[in-house]
């Protein structure tokens, strides 16, 4: 079953005096219970692919369907909610405060439709995909167990279940002894191992780990692919992560090469 | 993990931060109450002194009186009229007086004086002249006296500069000016009193003599027992003449009123005058002070009297320079609270705004990760609140033993200061009002300038763009 499918897409960054074609017309999909990864050197168009595989971005042309779901129709249902106006009366709004108001209050309808659909989006990710970053996962005020167990939190699951998941995935990540450890006690692999936990927590139907290994040594870059392979097979959930480092390419079973924005290879090692 | 103990967990994370933006509410919450304290107290102490043991709260008057007070306008005052009004449930005191000013003079001195026609009886109750009666004078002879002294220590001698040509009621006002403890120096306030003491006591019902307020005595240099000559215009035009034995010395806190005025029963008041049975005014003093009774009562009086030449006027009426002095300070007090606020609020919404700045990220992990922005947003203002509330409450409790303190104990002016309060015309003693609804006001400012400096920010986190966010 496909869990993600990418349509011809393509982003294009206009905020600078050059257009950057960022993603230059990918087409891809990915089944369940894949361990994939996708390289290519810096400035290729990883990060920009993987924002928008976790529907944290709008493509420019084409569309990704995840579970189904159309991040496109998703980001449309936001922005056809979002007035227009031009930059002038914009400043305007935003210097003088009573025509703001005024224009907050009759806007307001639309401010509560634009919100509501991103209300649903930001849940859409919440039940359905997993995060790991590159740094700065976690929230250094909450400790391995709690940073865990937030996610279930805003998911509605019962003190008892979110216990006893976060002490099974703390527990498969190896830190099982650190549950009440804030992350600045951790070591960055230990804190990139509670982001896996984290991730996984929620139960989504696969995991984004944009360079996750990028700030690791060798030894703690191998540990942590192990982990993630483990936990793919046991949880059967996809992985999807992106890197330019040759050893992390050798524990993927299929590499997607891309460079420029393209596709260059993509080959299922086994 | 509720999300409470997550901002208070956070709030912590800038320790030093937190605690300088904490520790500017509390000084401003600090400062705004002891100001506050101040000005209400010393408005108490203004009205205590001018009105409630003065002219009283509400007077019956002619009703041209207040634009032209001569004894023209006067009116004819019945033991009847007085004992209705006394009669009614909520009236302190109902005080007929006859005002009239005239020359007083003795020997080679004249001068102007305010000659005050009361009951002795009734004026008990509100001024009570008996309570002001001197009766400790600190001339040049009894410092002299005091000096060879051999029972009094030396600390004590060097000390008696500060009370130096001063006139006392009792011998705690003595300590307090001397700066000793009154229970400590027990022995030594007894020799200053015996050597200080003077007769005098308090008018008699059908009194012929008078009391001399102290400033206006020192300056006709009359003593009890002395005759003081009073010349002046009495009714429709007649001479008004008489000779009066002082019978005692009055301290009046307001120094403006020690140098003029004169008691004197108000019966030899009418003969003075040839007023007969007239009087210029009918102090009255209520139970309850607030001004929504005065008013109450001033209608329910002013309905009961039916002469239409004859009216009640509440002090805000017939005192109309202490009432503008009080809003003038009131207003200006304010202002520069206003403004101690207005800084105070821009060091929260800098607080607020390097605390979003330097979460960016972290937001946008928490909203890319399934974190609605609402959430966050709740999450954020909990934050500052917790932060306004610990600045306030510690504020106010702060506040609390040195407003308290310095209830109980009033500040006492000395030299130049004090100066400059008795030109005003007022006793130089700095109470504090205790604490009252302001305090809850200032409370409530705070709260609202949270939520004032949370506004831009909340609507930052609301319009976040996570993307963005993340590429911090
Ligand atoms: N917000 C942006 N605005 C403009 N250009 C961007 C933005 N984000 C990324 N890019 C550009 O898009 C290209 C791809 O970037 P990125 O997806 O971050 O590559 P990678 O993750 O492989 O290093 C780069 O040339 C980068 O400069
Ligand atoms: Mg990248």
């Amino acid at each position: 079953m496909k869990v993600i499918e990418i349509k011809n897409v393509v982003k294009i960054y206009n905020d600078s005096e050059v257009q950057v074609h960022a993603v230059n017309g990918i087409d891809l999909s990915f089944e369940e219970g894949e361990f994939a990864a996708i390289v290519g050197p810096s400035g290729s168009g990883k990060t920009t692919l993987l924002n928008m595989l976790g529907g944290l971005d709008n493509p420019t042309e084409g569309d990704i369907l995840i579970n189904g779901f159309s991040v496109s129709e998703m980001y449309n249902g936001i922005e056809k909610h979002r007035s227009r106006i031009s930059p002038v009366l914009k400043t305007i709004f935003r210097i003088t405060i009573i025509p703001a108001v005024i224009r907050g209050i009759v806007k307001l309808p639309d401010i509560v439709k634009r919100m509501k659909a991103e209300r649903k989006l930001i849940d859409f990710r919440l039940n359905n995909i997993g995060f790991v970053f590159q740094s700065y996962n976690l929230l250094p005020v909450l400790t391995a167990r709690e940073n865990t167990e937030l996610v279930m939190q805003m998911q509605g699951v019962s003190k008892e279940m979110r216990e006893k998941r976060t002490k099974e995935l703390l527990g498969a990540v190896g830190l099982g002894d650190r549950l009440d450890s804030r992350p600045s006690r951790l070591s960055g692999g230990q804190q990139q191992r509670v982001a896996v936990a984290r991730a996984l927590a929620s139960k989504p139907r696969f995991i984004l780990a944009d360079e996750p290994t990028a700030n690791l040594d060798s030894k703690t870059t191998e540990n942590l692919l192990d982990i993630m392979e483990q936990l793919n097979k046991m949880e059967k959930i996809t992985f999807i992560f992106s890197t330019h480092d040759a050893r992390v390419v050798r524990k993927a079973r299929r590499v997607i090469t891309i460079e420029d924005g393209k596709v260059i290879s993509d080959k299922k090692t086994a | 993990m509720n999300y409470i103990k997550i901002a208070w967990r956070n709030l912590w994370r800038n320790k030093r931060r937190t605690a300088i933006t904490t520790a500017s509410i509390l000084f401003a919450v600090f400062f705004a109450l002891f100001m506050r304290s101040f000005q209400l107290g010393f408005y108490d102490h203004m009205i205590k002194n001018a009105i409630e043991s003065f002219s009283g709260f509400l007077q019956v008057q002619h009703i041209d009186y207040q634009d032209d007070p001569s004894l023209e306008n006067t009116f004819i005052c019945t033991d009847s009229l007085i004992n209705s009004i006394e009669n009614r449930n909520g009236i302190k005191a109902v005080v007929p007086r006859i005002e009239v000013f005239t020359l007083a003079s003795s020997g080679n001195q004249t001068k102007g004086a305010l000659v005050m026609g009361i009951d002795p009886e009734k004026e008990r109750k509100l001024s009570n002249p008996e309570n002001l009666l001197v009766r400790y004078r600190m001339t040049r002879d009894v410092m002299t006296a005091l000096g060879k002294k051999s029972k009094l220590p030396l600390e004590i001698k060097n000390k008696l500069e500060f009370i130096k040509n001063n006139s006392y009621t009792n011998l705690s006002t003595i300590a307090i000016d001397m700066d000793i403890e009154e229970e400590d120096n027990q022995e030594f306030l007894d020799i200053i009193g015996e050597t200080a003491e003077i007769p005098g006591r308090y008018l008699k019902q059908d009194d012929d003599g008078v009391l001399l307020s102290d400033r206006l005595a020192k300056y006709l240099k009359l003593f009890i027992g002395d005759t003081l000559i009073l010349l002046g215009q009495g009714y429709h035009g007649t001479t008004a003449a008489g000779i009066y034995p002082v019978r005692g010395i009055v301290r009046l806190p307001n120094p403006e009123l020690d140098n003029k005025v004169i008691y004197m029963n108000i019966s030899s008041a009418q003969v003075f005058t040839g007023l007969k049975n007239r009087v210029t005014t009918l102090g009255i003093n209520l139970d309850d002070n607030s001004e929504k009774n005065m008013l109450a009562y001033q209608e329910l009086l002013n309905n009961q009297i039916t002469d239409p030449t004859v009216v009640v006027k509440n002090w805000l009426e017939f005192n109309k320079v202490l009432k503008q002095q009080i809003e003038g300070d009131n207003q200006s007090g304010q202002a520069f609270m206003a403004l101690l606020y207005f800084v105070i609020f821009f060091g929260i919404f800098g607080t607020v705004l390097m605390m979003i700045h330097e979460r960016k990220r972290e937001f946008g992990v928490l909203i890319a990760v399934g974190m609605q922005k609402t959430r966050l947003a709740i999450i954020f203002v909990y934050e500052m609140f917790l932060m306004g509330m610990l600045g306030v409450l510690s504020g106010i409790v702060i506040s609390l033993p040195f407003l308290y303190y310095y209830h109980v104990n009033p500040i006492r002016l000395r030299g130049d200061l004090a100066q400059i309060m008795e030109n005003y015309g007022f006793d130089p003693v700095m109470p504090l009002q205790w604490i009252d609804m302001y305090v809850l006001w200032q409370g409530l400012i705070v709260a609202m300038m949270v939520v004032f400096a949370c506004l831009y920010p909340l609507r930052k986190v609301v319009t976040l763009k996570e993307i963005d966010a993340l590429r911090v």
